[in-house]
């Protein structure tokens, strides 16, 4: 799939989604998602309904006890709401499956290169902070309270922040050097 | 119970995708579009080889810390924002542009939040919330630093889970079917306001002191690039 067809296809079908009140339809949708996805469908369904069981079902559920409460019927709303939500993180996950979104941005290079850039320093903050939090680990003896547990936490981070800035100017250097940053 | 369901559902800030209408979010795509530009255009101004990689550490920092999940009272726990830290190393309109990429990431790259409730989140949290914070920070600042940034940033976090609640009580009376069933989010502010400010008391408070520990580190190393 042409990857920047795929993000505008992705961002279009979401539109459209909560543009239909038609429980039949978004039903229908989540029929299409699944069938089309191809190979990969049961992990991306499984995937999606995780990640929006925990909300589908505390507000299913709060809805539920209001409309006991008040006497009015819940049902197609509750069918709406769920369809709705399940077919919007069903379109979600495929696009960042089969999605390259650092390709789609091709021929934006600065949206391209900021991407990149803090893509590489979420990457770098959670390889120093596991390396640092193994380091600490590996220093202890017995196991910390949570006063110390903050404490540490607190330098640690200050740590990681101070290498990670320079990790990052040193890149930028780099990148500078390069050519990479001239407009 | 409906209360108190709707608060677990909500303590995470941001609002994802399916719960905002069209009504609500083309509207805030209007207004925010042109807020982006505005912002982009400062920041190009002003992104030099210094603030590049600090800028892009302190987004990288933002994006993980709300991913940070502060422990609530009742077994709950919600996420830290990042905003205002955003806002008192680098000004307002650059905190707004970061934190708008941070949204963004979380809905394209990792699938959190939401791309529909973007321009909402954006103008709530990183807008409204990353001016809060320097407004505050700059109108307590003979309190001295330590509580004018506690202040601003717990008073930030409130605003903006304030704007949000109001958004979302708003759902039921912006889309409904002809027969009043509601299409998006059904609670009203009666549950939204407490459900979302009540636990971002908590949180404000513990994302402030963070805040505040960061703020005083980049202080240190002078990173502070403060007019925004």
């Amino acid at each position: 799939m042409n990857p920047r067809f795929g993000l505008f296809a992705w961002l279009a079908a979401v539109v459209a989604v909560t543009l239909v009140h038609e429980p039949a339809w978004l039903a229908g949708g989540c029929a299409a998602v699944v069938v089309f996805s191809g190979a990969g469908r049961t992990v991306l369904l499984v995937r999606a309904l995780r990640a929006v069981l925990p909300i589908l079902l505390l507000i299913s559920a709060g809805y539920l006890v209001m409309s006991w409460l008040t006497a009015t019927p819940a049902w197609s709303f509750l069918l709406l709401l769920n369809l709705r939500v399940t077919l919007l993180a069903l379109l979600t996950g495929w696009m960042l499956r089969d999605v390259r979104i650092e390709r789609a941005l091709q021929g934006w290079p600065r949206a391209q290169r900021w991407l990149s850039i803090v893509r590489v320093q979420v990457a770098t903050f959670r390889r120093l902070a596991g390396e640092y939090r193994d380091a600490v680990k590996s220093r202890s003896t017995v196991a910390p309270t949570l006063w110390q547990r903050y404490r540490a936490g607190a330098a640690l981070g200050l740590a990681v922040l101070d290498k990670a800035v320079y990790n990052a100017e040193a890149v930028t250097q780099g990148m500078r050097s390069r050519g990479a940053l001239d407009e | 119970m409906a209360r108190a369901t709707a608060s677990r559902a909500l303590i995470g800030m941001h609002i994802p995708d399916g719960l905002i209408s069209p009504q609500t979010y083309l509207p805030a795509l209007a207004l925010a579009a042109p807020l982006w530009v505005i912002a982009g255009r400062r920041l190009r101004d002003r992104l030099g080889d210094e603030m590049l990689p600090r800028l892009a550490v302190f987004t990288a920092l933002a994006f993980l810390l709300s991913t940070v999940m502060l422990p609530l009272p009742g077994g709950t726990s919600g996420h830290a924002v990042g905003v205002g830290l955003l806002a008192l190393v680098f000004g307002p309109w650059t905190a707004f542009m970061a934190y708008s990429l941070v949204l963004l990431l979380q809905a394209v790259v990792v699938g959190a939040g939401g791309i529909t409730a973007l321009p909402v989140n954006a103008l709530a949290i990183g807008f409204v919330g990353a001016w809060t914070a320097v407004a505050l920070y700059r109108g307590l600042g003979l309190l001295g630093e330590a509580p004018a940034v506690l202040l601003a940033v717990w008073g930030a976090v409130m605003t903006s889970a304030l704007i949000l609640a109001l958004v979302l009580g708003l759902q039921p009376w912006l889309a409904h079917a002809p027969d009043g069933t509601p299409r998006f989010f059904p609670f009203g502010p009666a549950v939204t306001l407490p459900a979302l400010l009540i636990p971002h008391a908590l949180i404000g408070a513990g994302e402030a002191a963070l805040t505040l520990l960061i703020f005083r580190h980049a202080r240190r190393r002078r990173w502070l690039a403060v007019r925004g």
